[in-house]
Formats: C-alpha cells, sequence, structure tokens
C-alpha cells in the first residue's frame, strides 16, 4: 500500500486538442502543505481540477489515499474553485446550506469559527463581495470540510495584506495534522514560510519536487530566488 | 517574526527560542505555548515548528511531558552550556569576518578593547 496521500502516475491531459498536461508524477505524503508554483497558463488550475475530478478524461491515474475513482476522489479532496455555479444573488448563508447537503463532512462548527476568525459576513449576496472576501470565503467553505487533501488556487491573488495575515493564520490554524494543502501561486514570499515542499510547473509538466528546506540548504537559495531561477533556466536540469 | 528565506526556517526557530532561553525570557522550566499557537505566532507551518522543537528536545533543552506540553529544562547547567554555545558561535563569526581582514590574534583583541571603550565614550 502506498504511504502518500496523493499520487499522480503519468498524468496526461488533452483539450481541444491541445495538450494542457503531459507526464505529470507527482507524490504527497500526508500531512504536507505544499506550494504549486507556475506562471499563469503553466497549467496550476487544470491540476488541481484534474486532482478534485471537477476536470475529467486525463489518462494515467489519479490517486487519493489509494483511490482512484472520481466519486471517491471527490470525497476526499476540498477544492472550491471560484465558487463556480453560485448565482451572484446568493447569499453566503445559502451556499453554506449547499456545502452542508452535499458534504457529509462540512463542519458546521468549523464553518462558524473561520468565518468569525476571517469576519465574514454570511448573510451578504455573493455579488457584493470584495475580492478579498470572495477569498476568504472560498477559505471557510474548503477548510471546514474534513477532507484528506485540500486545494486553494491562488488564494492570495489581488487581496490586502491584512486579509492575506488572516488567511495564512487560519490555514495554519485548521488544517489537520495529517490533511494535505496544496496553494498554488506565482508570488511565494508571503507563504515560503508556510510550505513544507515546492513543486514548480513549467513547459505542461513539473519540471521540480523538492523540499523547502532542501532548496536553501543545496541551493542556497530562498524559495522565490529558487523559483525565478528555475524560470529563468540558471539551474541546470540535472539539479532539479 | 522576519525569517530569512535562505535558512532553513525551523532552524532559525530553533535559535529563536534558544535566545530567548538564555536571555531568560523563557525560564527554566516554563512551558512553551502550544505546536500550534507557535506556528500562528511566527506564521510558520506546524511541522516546521514540531521539527524546530523535536531537535531541542534531543538537545535536553526542551522536555517534552506527554499530554502536557513542552518544558524548558531545570537543569541550568545546560542552559549555561547552551549559553556557552551562542557566546562561541557569535565569536566565531566576528573572528572570521575580522582574520579575513588579515588581522591577526593581537590586533584583533586590541579593536575589540577599542570599540569596548569608545562605545563606553559615547554612550
Amino acid at each position: 500500500m502506498s504511504q502518500y496521500a496523493l499520487e499522480l502516475t503519468d498524468v496526461r491531459y488533452r483539450k481541444n486538442q491541445r495538450t494542457i498536461l503531459d507526464h505529470v508524477n507527482l507524490q504527497i505524503a500526508p500531512g504536507k502543505t505544499v506550494g504549486l508554483l507556475g506562471e499563469n497558463g503553466a497549467g496550476k488550475t487544470t491540476l488541481m481540477r484534474l486532482i478534485a475530478s471537477v476536470a475529467k478524461g486525463a489518462r494515467g491515474t489519479i490517486a487519493v489515499n489509494q483511490q482512484t475513482r472520481d466519486v471517491q476522489r471527490r470525497a476526499l479532496v476540498s477544492f472550491s474553485e471560484g465558487l463556480q455555479g453560485f448565482r451572484s444573488t446568493q447569499k453566503l448563508r445559502e451556499i453554506r446550506d449547499f456545502y452542508v447537503r452535499t458534504y457529509p463532512d462540512f463542519s458546521a462548527k468549523k464553518y462558524l469559527d473561520l468565518v468569525t476568525f476571517l469576519q465574514i459576513d454570511d448573510d451578504q449576496r455573493l455579488a457584493t463581495l470584495s475580492k478579498g472576501t470572495r477569498e476568504k470565503f472560498i477559505i471557510a467553505l474548503t477548510l471546514a470540510r474534513q477532507a484528506a487533501v485540500y486545494l486553494l488556487d491562488e488564494p492570495f491573488s489581488g487581496i490586502d495584506s491584512m486579509s492575506r495575515r488572516r488567511i495564512i493564520s487560519s490555514i495554519i490554524q485548521w488544517k489537520q495534522p495529517e490533511a494535505v494543502l496544496i496553494i498554488s501561486d506565482h508570488y511565494v514570499t508571503e507563504i515560503a514560510a508556510l510550505l513544507d515542499e515546492v513543486v514548480i510547473l513549467k513547459d505542461r509538466t513539473i519540471c521540480t519536487h523538492k523540499r523547502s528546506d532542501q532548496i536553501r540548504q543545496e541551493f542556497n537559495l530562498g524559495i522565490e530566488a529558487f523559483y525565478e531561477s528555475v524560470y529563468e533556466g540558471s539551474i541546470p536540469d540535472d539539479e532539479l | 517574526m522576519q525569517f530569512d528565506d535562505k535558512v532553513p526556517i525551523y532552524y532559525q526557530i530553533e535559535n529563536y527560542l534558544y535566545h530567548q532561553i538564555v536571555a531568560g525570557t523563557l525560564q527554566p522550566g516554563a512551558k512553551l505555548p502550544a505546536v500550534r499557537q507557535l506556528a500562528v505566532d511566527l506564521t510558520v507551518n506546524v511541522n516546521t515548528v514540531q521539527r524546530a522543537l523535536t531537535e531541542m528536545i534531543r538537545q535536553e533543552i526542551l522536555e517534552s511531558r506527554r499530554g502536557r506540553g513542552n518544558f524548558v529544562t531545570q537543569d541550568t547547567a545546560r542552559i549555561t552550556a547552551l549559553k556557552h554555545r551562542l557566546i562561541t558561535d557569535y565569536i566565531q563569526e566576528l573572528y572570521t569576518q575580522l582574520h579575513a581582514l588579515r588581522m591577526d590574534d593581537a590586533e584583533i583583541v586590541a579593536a575589540v578593547q577599542h570599540y569596548l571603550q569608545t562605545r563606553g565614550n559615547q554612550a
């Protein structure tokens, strides 16, 4: 039996006759917080959609706690992709109710703790939310489930530093010890201290996957500097 | 706390706590905050804090009591030894820098003494 919470084996994905992801192999142990880095269009969101079984039709296998089938995986992965599918006139409470009905592992208590901590008024309508509140609401919904794998897609883009700090604190406080958390971004300095591991997507595949401490010790680089070096091609492939 | 992103974070947390212990901010026998609380305070992940604490327990600077948390050792000899280790580290660093300027031992001692005297005048 695999000791990994998340295991991707030779995953390939094409859409509209274009290769989006190719030969993606990835193994993540339970409990790890992982930064998924890559430029816009590198395939970060697609990879998350595939892991969460929102996007289908990939070749290869994706296993979450050894479960490879879509239905089982959906039950184990918490991913609230940009609140897609909800009407802008819906109140946040109604979206919460949908989550309660849809996901048996959704904890109303955890949700309440999170919206309180993140200072979200869930009597508002979706359309009235600022970018920051929207991201915070997504975090609350995502983390309120008791999942094996949590996926956060660029949770910090375009939000102020106070909200950012609150989001980071909520992640540290509410992630269960055994759960895997994957955070995608293309700007890492503020979350660098959170990451156990770093995965870099480039040219439709994972070009490197390293422990944060390994990056600091072996390359004598910060995470951001390492990421930039990888993209500039200034680190030889055989060292990655 | 601001971290240097080029140095392993667990190592920086260890050093941060060693300083607090040597400076007496954390007294012998004091209970440390819970791991999760430390992680929130330092804005790092729980695994990283745990790794730093595990190393400190291995070095017997901290004592882990099952179900009760982590405590600073009551053994003051250990804390004194830790203090000497920190002092040696700092002096080593200073010495390496000055030695690189081609100063010999006598010049380094003289420079340190001169610094202490003039600093006293300025204060």
